[in-house]
């Protein structure tokens, strides 16, 4: 740092504890920073009689290395210091690791738990249905069921009963609506683009395309938010959800003809075919969404059921 | 013992050693810190045994966190251990006095800083000598001037010096303040200028 360091009768007078606080303090403020200075100090410390001190204090710092209280202990902190060092030349930095499993690990109780299987199993039983029965309905039903699953999702995101973490959760700064959002969109992320890439591959019969459930889907997750801070969220999916079920599904399982499969496609191109649906749907969304922004402060309280 | 390595190995490099587990830059680094070290103790600590515990825990605690060490400079650097160590060890020691039902007075008494400070006549050399700042030192009281060497000195925060000093936080406070004016009393009086104030 500077030119200065400190004289030799300054270093003996403070080997021998006679320097006056005043100077002691700023030798010990330039000690901390001028390692000549301190192996100087040292050196005349180890040749007093402090030096058989300090050469036993030696012996048993050097042996705490391999021997000492945790061996395994040290052995795994090498091995992890190597891990790290090998890892911060090569990889991207660790703490940026940890902390993407922490977003992780924070984003989805959904998709951690049985509701991600959930989603695949829509998408992989509408595939099975179409090819492997060859039921001409599997589109029209995936279009059906699409927009539940992410209210499904939603469901069990957030809340009590999802989150065997919820107390600790909710005492966080950062719960309440963000969270409840966030966990929101890593649903729609994941059930959005699998389920529409499904029905993309669905032999089609006439009806609405493969992306027609997006915009009730996003409609039905935002009512169920909003409604959720009034009746919570579990109470609000299952209105949402089940209304969707029963309005779409329940007439079109009974047809007077017999003809499912005709039903259904009648039923989703009613709810979902062109642009006055569409149109009413985003809407919906719109109204839910704003909706969702006045009561969202209903996220903040813990939830007691 | 393995201690010699070359003189130019800079502290840096001797910790990363160390973290890697290498006895024998540990041994360097010891000879290199261990003795400043051990005065700086010596003379906040009265009792040769808490001295001698603390060093060594200080050390064997770089076992373990030299690969924290972020390039700072490594003397200051262990001088932040030690002093954590000996807030410690003087906790310890406050508590073991508490089970034998000793009188806070006696336990108080255990720090002595008055056993490594020079005599009357020294100091007033001393200041003499050394100007202005030395002697206004040592005109303030030797309750306050510990405050602030812990404080300011020794980087320690003001419920570590309550723990060190054994005295109430609110106590620490009140000194730091009345340390601060009082050497600002005794800088005026000895710079009769009014801009010869502390900086």
């Amino acid at each position: 740092m500077t030119d200065w360091h400190a004289p030799d009768d300054l270093v003996a007078r403070y080997t021998d504890g006679s320097l006056p606080d005043s100077d002691a303090w700023s030798l010990e403020k330039h000690l901390e920073s001028c390692t000549g200075c301190a192996t100087r100090v040292s050196r005349a410390v180890a040749a007093t009689a402090t030096g058989a001190v300090l050469a036993d204090v030696r012996q048993a710092v050097v042996g705490a290395a391999p021997t000492e209280q945790a061996h395994t202990a040290a052995a795994g902190d090498g091995l992890l210091a190597h891990a790290r060092l090998w890892s911060s030349r090569h990889l991207v930095p660790p703490v940026a690791d940890s902390r993407w499993a922490r977003v992780l690990w924070a984003a989805g109780p959904a998709v951690r738990g049985a509701w991600l299987p959930a989603v695949l199993l829509v998408g992989i039983g509408a595939m099975a249905l179409a090819y492997g029965a060859d039921f001409a309905g599997a589109r029209p039903l995936l279009l059906a069921l699409a927009p539940v699953v992410p209210v499904a999702g939603v469901a069990l995101s957030f809340g009590a009963h999802a989150d065997p973490l919820h107390e600790l959760t909710a005492s966080t700064p950062s719960a309440g609506l963000r969270l409840v959002l966030t966990r929101t969109a890593v649903v729609l992320a994941v059930s959005l683009p699998l389920l529409t890439l499904a029905g993309l591959a669905l032999p089609s019969y006439g009806g609405p395309g493969a992306a027609a459930w997006l915009l009730p889907g996003l409609a039905l997750t935002l009512a169920s938010l909003a409604l959720g801070g009034w009746l919570g969220l579990r109470a609000a999916t299952a209105v949402t959800g089940g209304g969707w079920l029963c309005a779409v599904l329940a007439p079109a399982l009974s047809p007077p003809d017999g003809a499912v499969s005709a039903a259904l496609t009648h039923q989703t191109s009613a709810y979902l075919g062109g642009a006055p649906a569409q149109g009413a749907w985003a809407a919906a969304a719109v109204v839910c969404a704003a909706l969702l922004a006045a009561r969202g402060t209903a996220y903040d309280r813990l939830e007691r059921r | 013992m393995g201690g010699h390595r070359e003189k130019d190995e800079s502290d840096a490099a001797l910790l990363r050693a160390v973290a890697a587990g290498d006895s024998a830059a540990m041994a360097a680094l010891y000879d290199r810190h261990a003795g400043w070290l051990h005065v700086r103790l010596t003379r906040r600590c009265a009792d040769p045994e808490v001295v001698r515990e603390v060093l060594q825990d200080t050390f064997v605690t770089v076992w373990r966190s030299a690969e924290a060490h972020r390039g700072e400079e490594a003397g200051g650097w262990l001088w932040t251990i030690a002093a954590r160590r000996m807030v410690d060890a003087r906790r310890a020691q406050e508590r073991a006095a508490r089970l034998e039902t000793t009188p806070i007075d006696e336990t108080r008494t255990g720090y002595e800083p008055a056993a490594a400070m020079p005599s009357a006549e020294e100091r007033v050399l001393a200041g003499l000598e050394y100007g202005d700042v030395g002697t206004a030192l040592d005109r303030i009281s030797p309750e306050l001037r510990e405050v602030l060497r812990a404080t300011v000195v020794d980087g320690l925060t003001t419920r570590e010096t309550a723990r060190l000093l054994g005295i109430p936080e609110g106590t620490v406070k009140s000194r730091a303040m009345r340390a601060r004016t009082e050497l600002r009393a005794a800088l005026a009086q000895l710079t009769p200028s009014p801009l010869g104030g502390p900086a």
